[in-house]
């Protein structure tokens, strides 16, 4: 393919979305049905189809881009694709019942640009997103990639690469904000012990539940991150590096694969790349599905070999990383950010976003929203645009409540903070993070102190076990969230989860264990009053802990709606409901196990939550 | 494969950005619409087609967007073309062939002449894109 | 040195001293759990937290890893830190209730009761992960390590099997500060902790409880050091700093007068008399074995123990086993009787077992030796006279069931007895040591008939050997029992005196001598030479005698195709003028 794809003309690319979410929802077949209409209409020398990498509109996969003229078909199934070939790649007639009807409007928006989700994104790290075959290098090359490359190895000294990502601001996207920059510069300076030799890691560990930036960049555009490791290293004196990638990520890992093999056969990788003399080569390194391995020190060690714990920093990385050598890890998205900014130049990139917090980050919109999907936006962007304009708003006209940003030691942002400006700083301030990138929307149904239980569950489950406030923390928090959605919460337990979230925060080892107690506290901080009725009153304000609803039956509603249908009675898996066809039916609070399926197959709303 | 120098990715670059650079979509200087409705087919519209996408190989062009559409409403006079260059009216063709294809190309689309005698008429309405 | 403050107080420290160092000078107590001074800090448990002050940012820490700076203001017990300390002890003390240190820092911080789920009130484990440090740091062995996540974690061997990484130095439990890792107690010893063929053991020991002399030595092959060039734990703390890892095996020549050949022996091997069934049956055991077995400083402390651990009822002594026995070797072996009357009086003063003693002649030759048997015979050792033919565990009876089974035939009333016991003890022989033929061969020492050392003259020269200056003591010249051994090696020692103190020694009259001029340099003679006398001297072309080492006893001679060599006062001239001289007359 690769070499047809140089001599040869087309007229139409169809790019067929070929992320993990598409593909598992069958892109790769309806890649297989598009080829085979083709053909059948003799179009193959005039259309191509190349699978390209993650567009970001998870929501609405499987999807086909048509170029030119960025037509954007969305869910298709293979049985829609003799219909899609005959009308718009013969006739070419665009078919509307295959694009995308944004929530508030009635016409559906045949191209791309247009559709509200895409058009307020700024794309740089996701630069290459459904436009190349990530599985072939010259379409990377072809879109300047490596680019960056020959510009850092010929025309730039080191201290001249540090200097440009310095002043362009980018600061690190795996959670922490710290300036990359100065990281290279720390790692540069670093005196390396023991036979020389300083290495560079890609974390692409990416855990937290529903993230998955890291993923799509690599499924979409593995060159890119090659492409900056490969600056980096020149930057800070490297020889060696890693991608530490979860084996949760089969395709990332083929796609990242088959990127080294092919930069290491045009010499863009391994000994004297570009004839030039510089030496660097990258090895993957498989992650085990350890949550923790995402903290750069328990990263490490797992390369190593090693027990995948962290251990106590000073010493930083930077400083004695791996095999004791000076180590700069960044974050896949920091890395994919990295050619752009020396092909445009520093000014440009520090032109986007806000005084502190500069370009741009990915965030990957999950939850109880329209659009979920990977979104690139501009810092300083507001969480009101992301969640209105891009996301497209709550289902089913619900009330937005709040949204939890950062992965599961965020913490949740309230309706009233709607129009924070997204930076690393205002994010700290409001009490969540930046993290890499996560964005849990929830609306009027969800209940905070179940959210925040659920969160804790995570860390707790995740949690090393290493050190104390962590392990034994994480669980004794949950255990009292527990017992609150419960109804079993006392007056002191707000008190000492309190105490407990603080002096976790204070005192655990590691990244993973400071945050861990972020989503009890911005819950506490903006939610207590949720906290409070769960204790004093025994009730849900949100009808999600089920332990502390109540069920009962309007018998007006019943009879006369419904005409006592009996359909609540049937389902009823402990016998508390009474009742005969055309009578009202009653709920027995004694047997009632507060399951909530007559709620849920209640078809007239006779039944009652309290 | 031998290792690449520097010079080669840059031949490589501007190899392969000649056939990818229409999914980006815009900076092209001219776009050519082959009417391709069921009508254009049974004309000979495929041949047409086939003829601008040979031109566009063998010139090396690659800031001209080949596209295609459905029926024109003229069926009496297909095969048809609409040629658009950039900031300009577009102009239709008909009762096309290959080679009037081919001169059309050359003249109107690379030289910006309107090849009057084949031309059915300036102006009109604009396509979609 | 850095500057700063704890706890209000100023004082100096090295740069590269942590804040718990520092604090320590500062006389601030800072409780810990995870800190040991000879192991890399872990920071894990948490419970040293102190809040740190620096430019103006305070910060809490962990204090056993974090190093001191210019300016610190370090408060230990700020209500910032208390508040972490007290509820990681008290989350701690939810996790491990029974662990002793952790229940004393808790008391001491006023916690009376810890307010979180209790899952196990005996645990003592609190995580702190000195163990795994200790093995992976100190011994190098690395044999445990964390498992699991989370609240399950825990300490292991790798899937919890035993380790074979694992040299059973204990120096886990040792690092263990709340006795949750304990070495397995047996015969109230560690059982990991013993000698050579009865477990694994330290790589610093002394040989045995009774070595001579009583010092204790590095076995390399063990020795962590000496496979990864860690640890050197043993020199850390020994005051007299007497460990020396440079000394090494050395190989000395030394030109000696004399040379006396104590190679002693070697036990005759059990196994080679399968109807013994040593081997196959673990309470068969040999003799060493059961000397081990009875020492003070052995496995059991002296006790007499199967290896169930329970005391034995009945124990048969089997005599002869290897001697006096035309299959395998047909002399006495002169010692086996009376070791075995020892043990019968040893296993009748600790036990209280049945002592059946099976022996084919009683020889009790030595000075007291025949008393000491008349005491057994009053002390209720079953004697039983005649050659055990087997022994197995085939139970025809109840009675029989789960004993050994001793067959034989009872010479003194003529019967065949099945005699069920649950120890046997085989009485084992003598045999030459090991390496006895190489000796030999390296000393031109010829052997008698049962291989052991033949001496010059077994009533005139009982010490020497046919080389000047070679004697034998011992059981390398034959079995002996000690007192006769410690005569044997006083004669030797005479002997070697009576050499030095004369200063010269006596020449063969009568040896060879090569002539110079008839010789060839063939060699055939050097080779032939069994005294090692001739020597080829290759400048001259020709075959040397060293007069020293000629015992004059002509193979060279009668070998030397040329006739170059003569035997003095021999020589071929006068042999045949001598017979001549006898022709004549």
């Amino acid at each position: 393919m690769a070499e047809k794809a140089k001599d040869k003309t087309y007229r139409l690319h169809l790019m067929v979305c070929a992320g993990t979410g598409c593909v598992s929802n069958h892109s790769y077949e309806i890649k297989e049905a598009l080829e085979k209409e083709i053909k059948k209409h003799g179009l193959e020398n005039e259309v191509t189809v190349v699978p390209t990498g993650c567009n970001g509109f998870c929501e609405r996969g499987p999807i086909l881009v048509v170029q030119p003229g960025n037509i954007f078909y969305q869910q298709l199934a293979v049985k829609d694709v003799p219909h899609l070939v005959e009308e718009h790649f013969l006739k070419g007639r665009l078919v509307s019942k295959f694009m995308y009807t944004p929530p508030e409007e009635k016409k559906p928006v045949p191209v791309l640009n247009d559709i509200p989700f895409f058009k307020k994104q700024v794309l740089i790290a996701l630069r290459n997103r459904g436009l190349i075959d990530p599985e072939k290098i010259d379409e990377s090359i072809a879109r300047d990639g490596y680019k960056a490359l020959v510009k850092a190895l010929t025309e730039m000294t080191p201290d001249k690469i540090i200097t440009e990502i310095t002043l362009s601001g980018l600061r690190g996207r795996g959670g922490a904000g710290f300036p990359t920059g100065l990281k290279w510069q720390l790692v540069r300076n670093a005196a390396s012990s023991n036979g020389g030799g300083k290495y560079i890691v890609c974390n692409g560990d990416e855990g937290d539940p529903g993230a998955f930036m890291d993923r799509s960049i690599l499924e979409a555009d593995p060159h890119a991150v090659i492409e900056g490791m490969v600056i980096g290293a020149k930057a800070i004196g490297a020889t060696a590096g890693f991608v530490y990638v979860r084996n949760e990520y089969p395709l990332a890992v083929q796609r990242l694969s088959i990127a080294l093999d092919q930069a290491r056969d045009y010499g863009l990788l391994g000994s004297d790349i570009l004839g030039t003399g510089f030496d660097f080569d990258i090895q993957i390194k498989r992650g085990a599905g350890a949550f923790v391995c995402g903290e750069e020190t328990a990263l490490m060690a797992s390369i190593e070999g090693r027990l995948g714990e962290p251990r106590p920093r000073p010493p930083y990385p930077a400083q004695s990383g791996l095999w004791g050598k000076p180590t700069c890890i960044n974050n896949v998205e920091t890395w994919a950010n990295v050619p752009m900014i020396i092909n445009r130049g520093a000014k440009w990139y520090a032109g986007i976003g806000t005084e502190t917090s500069k370009g741009t980050k990915v965030f990957s919109l999950v939850g109880k929203i329209n659009n979920t999907g990977l979104v690139e936006v501009p810092m300083g962007i507001s969480l009101r645009e992301i969640i209105y304009d891009i996301g497209g708003g709550i289902p089913g006209g619900k009330a937005f409540k709040a949204v939890q940003t950062g992965g599961p030691s965020g913490g949740c942002i309230p309706r009233e903070k709607i129009d924070l400006p997204i930076d690393y700083e205002s994010l700290t301030e409001a009490g969540s993070m930046m993290g890499s990138g996560g964005m849990v929307i929830m609306d009027q149904d969800t209940c905070m102190v179940d959210i925040a239980r659920y969160f804790l569950s995570f860390t707790h489950e995740e949690s090393c076990g290493k050190c104390t406030p962590c392990r034994e923390g994480t669980k004794a928090m949950l255990d009292i969230l527990t017992r609150i959605t419960a109804g079993k919460g006392t007056e002191e337990d707000i008190g000492l989860l309190q105490d407990l979230a603080l002096s976790i925060k204070d005192s655990a080892l590691c990244g993973l264990g400071k945050t861990a107690p972020n989503p009890v506290l911005t819950t506490l901080r903006y939610f207590r009053d949720e906290y409070e009725a769960h204790i004093r009153t025994k009730k849900c304000p949100a009808h999600v802990c089920r332990q502390l609803n109540i069920y009962t039956i309007n018998p007006e509603t019943c009879v006369k709606v419904g005409r006592g249908c009996d359909v609540c009675r049937r389902n009823c898996a402990s016998d508390a409901i009474t009742g005969q066809k055309n009578e009202a039916h009653v709920i027995d609070r004694a047997k009632c196990i507060k399951c909530g399926v007559c709620f849920d197959v209640c078809n007239f709303g006779a039944v009652k939550v309290d | 494969m031998p290792k690449l120098k520097i010079e080669d990715l840059e031949k490589i670059r501007e190899q392969v950005k000649r056939t990818t650079a229409l999914r980006e979509g815009s900076g092209f200087r001219a776009k050519v619409n082959v009417h391709m409705g069921t009508c254009g087919i049974a004309a000979g519209a495929r041949t047409i087609m086939n003829a601008f996408i040979k031109e566009l190989e063998t010139r090396d062009v690659h800031d001209v967007l080949l596209t295609n559409s459905g029926c024109a409403g003229l069926c009496s006079q297909e095969p048809m073309v609409t040629i658009e260059i950039a900031g300009q009216a577009p102009v239709k063709y008909v009762n096309l062939t290959e080679k009037k294809a081919q001169e059309i190309f050359e003249k109107h689309v690379l030289g910006g002449t309107i090849v009057k005698e084949y031309a059915l008429g300036i102006g009109s309405e604009k396509t979609d894109y | 040195m850095v500057n700063l403050t704890i706890d209000g107080k100023q004082i100096q420290v090295e740069e590269s001293a942590t804040i718990l160092q520092a604090a320590k000078k500062a006389e601030a107590k800072i409780p810990t759990l995870c800190y040991h001074p000879v192991v890399e800090p872990y920071a894990a448990c948490r419970v040293c937290m102190v809040e740190v002050s620096l430019k103006g940012k305070a910060d809490l820490v962990t204090s056993c890893n974090t190093k001191v700076q210019e300016g610190m203001d370090v408060q230990t017990n700020s209500e910032r830190a208390l508040r972490a300390r007290r509820l990681n002890v008290e989350m701690l003390l939810a996790r491990a209730p029974a662990a002793e240190p952790l229940r004393q820092i808790a008391k001491e911080l006023g916690i009376k009761k810890t307010r979180f789920a209790v899952k196990d009130p005996e645990e003592k484990c609190i995580l702190c992960g000195l163990c795994v440090r200790a093995c992976e740091q100190i011994v190098g062995a690395s044999a445990i390590s964390f498992i699991e996540r989370g609240t399950e974690r825990k300490v292991s061997t790798p899937f919890g099997e035993p380790s074979e990484a694992c040299i059973g130095c204990t120096a886990c439990a040792y690092f263990c500060p709340t006795g949750a890792i304990t070495c397995e107690d047996k015969y109230g010893r560690k059982v990991i902790h013993e000698e050579m063929y009865l477990g694994p053991t330290t790589a610093i020991r002394v040989p045995s409880r009774q070595a001579v002399p009583m010092v204790p030595f590095i076995d390399k092959e063990a020795c962590i050091h000496f496979k990864t060039g860690e640890c050197k734990i043993c020199a850390k703390v020994c005051d007299r700093e007497a460990v020396n890892y440079e000394m090494d095996d050395t190989l000395r020549d030394l030109e000696v007068g004399s040379i006396i050949l104590a190679s002693g022996f070697k036990p005759f091997d059990a196994r080679r008399i399968p109807a013994y069934g040593y081997g196959r049956f673990p309470n068969i055991i040999t003799a060493m074995e059961f000397e081990r077995l009875v020492n003070a400083s052995g496995p059991t402390g002296g006790k007499v123990l199967m290896a169930n651990g329970e005391e034995p009822k009945a124990v048969g002594i089997i005599h002869c086993v290897g001697s006096r026995d035309e299959n395998y070797n047909a002399y006495c072996s002169r010692v086996c009787c009376m070791y075995s009357l020892k043990f019968a009086h040893l296993l009748g003063e600790k036990t209280k077992a049945t002592i059946y003693d099976f022996y084919v002649d009683m020889r009790c030759f030595g000075k007291g030796y025949e008393e000491f048997y008349h005491r057994l015979l009053k002390e209720g050792t079953k004697f039983i006279r005649g050659r055990v033919s087997e022994i197995n565990d085939l139970a025809l009876t109840e009675k029989e069931e789960g004993k050994l089974i001793i067959r034989v035939e009872d010479t003194l009333i003529g019967t065949v007895r099945r005699i069920p016991v649950d120890m046997a003890i085989l009485a084992v022989g003598l045999e030459p040591s090991v390496d006895h033929n190489q000796l030999a061969k390296k000393f031109n020492i010829s052997c008698s008939q049962d291989t052991f050392f033949l001496e010059r003259h077994p009533k005139l020269a009982p010490v020497s050997s046919f080389t000047d200056g070679i004697f034998l003591a011992g059981t390398c010249q034959g079995p002996k029992d000690i007192p006769d051994t410690v005569a044997q090696a006083g004669a030797a020692v005479s002997e070697a005196l009576a050499l030095a103190d004369a200063g010269k020694v006596e020449l063969e009259p009568i040896t060879a001598e090569i002539d110079d001029e008839l010789c060839s340099g063939c060699q055939i003679c050097v080779g032939l030479c069994p005294f090692t006398s001739i020597t080829y001297d290759k400048d001259k072309g020709i075959s040397v005698i060293n007069d020293a080492l000629c015992k004059g006893c002509g193979t060279c001679v009668a070998a030397c195709p040329s006739g170059a060599s003569q035997q003095k006062h021999f020589r071929d001239a006068q042999i045949f003028a001598e017979i001549e001289g006898i022709l004549l007359v």
